[in-house]
């Protein structure tokens, strides 16, 4: 037994070690800092939770968050139904069904920096061609206002991650048994009634993870952000992570911005905890 | 079986251990040869810049010079900050104004007594100046008003060299606007709305100069702005956004100067002389002989064009003497030196903010027009170093700004929000 203990911790000593360099002691380390007035060079002084009476105070960060939380609402709605609809479309037995699903995926293999540019071409260039050819005035102007600059970047987002999503919805409903299904049409069950009774409660664990991956990825969105709208215009679309980099780089107010990383740290954290507990319940009892 | 699994862990232990210690750097000293590292944030004079590095080594061997160049949208200070913390810290860096002076006062070396800052032109060293010494030494001078497309001038009939007032200059944009199908240009000007700078900081700055008498140390330390002037930069703004090309708020730096003026598309661009270099790489004989800058028309700066520095050399005190030394003379060499001199004039295209030059020809038309402007004095100062690096420039006048540029507030607003976060900035 205290062999098998031994080799147990060997083989997680590197991996530890790894996360505690890079995750725990800078989280610590910054935990510190924002009760100082840290640079990002030297802090002079500890001044307690000035940053963080500062931050409640901020309009900016204000914005940030309710913005994020709009859009998180918006793209977690979105990316399941979507993601679900077109598992379900998949997982028919039709000829190219699986080169369907690779094309699906493929949005989700480029990464979320090139993606927003490619996006901020079809969205300026693409679309105000589009919209002088056909006469129509909601095709002009796509992400100068906060308005466009939001659903911008939940067609990226939405658009990127739907195939990701997709991907585990399929395992899911490929693990419903054949024979429930077959029992129930046989039963007389409609389609309506065979996927609301069988087949959505059958793959509530999908649920759980596919809700907890699409709220976290949504609050902590950046890459998408900063290529697609840059927080323009006049920080209109700015979410949270943008807004915690700009509060350290741009006006370099380094111990302001770890108090503000602290507080998206325990708000996603929160946010996940609570949903993963509530559907781990519902998982639990149908 | 136990003992393989045994073995198999210590190997991955041994080598996770020696990965994560691998990743920290180690040091090695070297004898009679100095190796200065410079981290400087002009990233449009990169390639020059090592070339020129690269003679100094020649003719002095025991040196060794490793340039890199930060631009072009990832921000200065971060960089340099981070190389600071993982304690790879550059010899020499560069510095933007009063506020970064203090960011870095732990690291900036006194250079009060190099040849280079005795032979600095006195105003550009303001912004570089704490408790009476000197900490860093400008780049160069530069300036900024209306590059302007001589070719479409000339075919309006239009002398740019005429439009010293407001309204000599309406009246001409009125008259370039009428005829753009006939000259062949999309927009009279090119309005870039995603850079939110051009109007924090360069259209401000020639509005807000006067106040502070064209030195950004005073700007710095003030407790509030009283921007008497305003009515007249918004006349600016909304002349520049009625007639360029459009839409405004989707265009970008490349925008404004790749795609529209270097390619003969508007007539006129709010730009300084720095952009010489990626028009010529675009149309290198419309950079040589097609365009022109004259000062944009202001009434308390008549004929004149705002002049100054927005980047400094400093060196870091913390590195050995044999380092601090080597850097100050390679520095002095650039420019105090026949040959230094020579590169920075021809090479880099710098106009020299310093004396000694004697009669300089600038190798373009854009560095030209500013040195003749400073030789004949005809100028004034930047303030705007004064706010960029505080938190004002990019959370107060830059989204006010822009947020007047899109429709979406008032002029009276957005001056009296600017005005009041700079009272609650320097008064914290």
């Amino acid at each position: 037994m205290k062999n098998k203990s031994l080799s147990f911790w060997l083989f997680l000593t590197p991996t530890l070690v790894a996360l505690a360099l890079v995750v725990f002691i800078p989280m610590l380390e910054g935990l510190f800092y924002s009760f100082t007035d840290w640079d990002g060079l030297s802090f002079t002084k500890v001044v307690g939770f000035k940053n963080y009476m500062a931050l409640l105070q901020d309009k900016a960060f204000g914005n940030a968050f309710w913005f994020t939380v709009a859009f998180v609402i918006v793209t977690v709605i979105l990316l399941n139904v979507i993601g679900l609809g077109l598992a379900l479309l998949v997982t028919q037995k039709f000829k190219g069904n699986n080169f369907l699903r690779a094309i699906f995926f493929m949005p989700n293999m480029i990464g979320g920096l090139i993606l927003g540019f490619i996006w901020q071409f079809i969205f300026t260039q693409g679309f105000s061609a589009l919209g002088s050819a056909l006469h129509m005035t909601v095709f002009q102007n796509w992400l100068t206002n906060s308005l466009t600059g939001f659903w911008g970047l939940v067609i990226v987002t939405v658009w990127q991650m739907s195939g990701y999503i997709m991907i585990i919805y399929i395992a899911y409903l490929q693990n419903i048994p054949s024979e429930v299904i077959e029992a129930a049409e046989i039963d007389g069950a409609s389609a309506w009634q065979r996927f609301t009774r069988i087949t959505f409660p059958m793959i509530a664990p999908a649920f759980t993870v596919c809700m907890f991956l699409t709220l976290s990825n949504g609050f902590k969105i950046y890459d998408q952000n900063l290529s697609l709208t840059n927080g323009g215009p006049y920080n209109s679309t700015q979410m949270l992570a943008m807004d915690i980099v700009n509060t350290a780089y741009n006006s370099s107010d380094f111990a302001l911005a770890e108090a503000k990383a602290m507080v998206f740290f325990l708000i996603v954290a929160a946010i996940s905890l609570v949903q993963v507990f509530y559907n781990r319940k519902r998982e639990g009892d149908f | 079986m136990k003992k393989m699994w045994k073995k198999l862990g210590l190997v991955s232990l041994l080598a996770g251990v020696t990965l994560t210690l691998a990743a920290c750097g180690s040091k090695s000293a070297d004898g009679g040869n100095v190796k200065i590292t410079i981290l400087q944030g002009k990233v449009e004079s990169n390639k020059q810049f090592k070339a020129i590095a690269k003679k100094y080594e020649k003719a002095h061997p025991n040196v060794k010079i490793e340039i890199t160049s930060i631009g072009g949208g990832t921000q200065y200070n971060p960089v340099l900050k981070t190389r600071i913390s993982s304690g790879n810290a550059p010899t020499i860096f560069s510095l933007d104004g009063p506020a970064s002076v203090k960011q870095f006062k732990n690291y900036t070396a006194d250079l009060t007594d190099t040849k280079a800052a005795k032979a600095a032109i006195p105003s550009t060293l303001d912004t570089v100046k704490s408790q009476g010494k000197v900490y860093g030494l400008p780049f160069n001078i530069e300036g900024y008003g209306f590059v302007y497309n001589k070719a479409v001038f000339e075919k309006a009939g239009i002398d740019p060299k005429s439009l010293t007032t407001y309204d000599k200059l309406e009246a001409a944009v009125k008259t370039l606007n009428e005829q753009k199908e006939q000259l062949g240009i999309k927009g009279v000007f090119a309005l870039p709305g995603k850079e939110s700078w051009i109007l924090s900081d360069h259209l401000l700055n020639v509005y807000l100069s006067k106040e502070f008498d064209g030195n950004s140390q005073k700007l710095y330390t003030s407790k509030k702005m009283k921007f008497e002037n305003n009515a007249e930069m918004k006349q600016m703004i909304d002349l520049q956004k009625e007639y360029s090309v459009q839409p405004v708020m989707q265009m970008d730096y490349a925008g404004q100067v790749n795609q529209n003026f270097a390619q003969g598309k508007v007539a006129m661009i709010q730009q300084g002389d720095w952009i010489y270099e990626t028009v010529n790489q675009i149309d290198a004989k419309f950079a040589q002989d097609g365009i022109g800058m004259i000062p944009m028309p202001v009434k308390e700066q008549q004929g004149k064009m705002p002049v100054g520095t927005s980047i400094y050399w400093a060196v870091n005190k913390r590195k050995s003497t044999d380092e601090q030394k080597a850097a100050k003379d390679f520095l002095n060499w650039l420019y105090t030196s026949k040959e230094g001199k020579k590169d920075v004039v021809e090479k880099l295209h710098f106009v020299p903010a310093y004396k000694g030059y004697g009669d300089v020809k600038m190798p373009d038309a854009l560095t030209q027009s500013v040195y003749d402007y400073s030789q004949k004095k005809a100028t004034f100062g930047w303030v705007f170093p004064g706010y960029t690096g505080t938190s004002w420039d990019p959370d107060v006048a830059q989204p006010n700004l822009q947020k007047y540029l899109s429709g979406d507030q008032d002029w009276q607003k957005t001056v009296s929000n600017m005005k009041d976060g700079w009272t609650k900035q320097q008064t914290k």
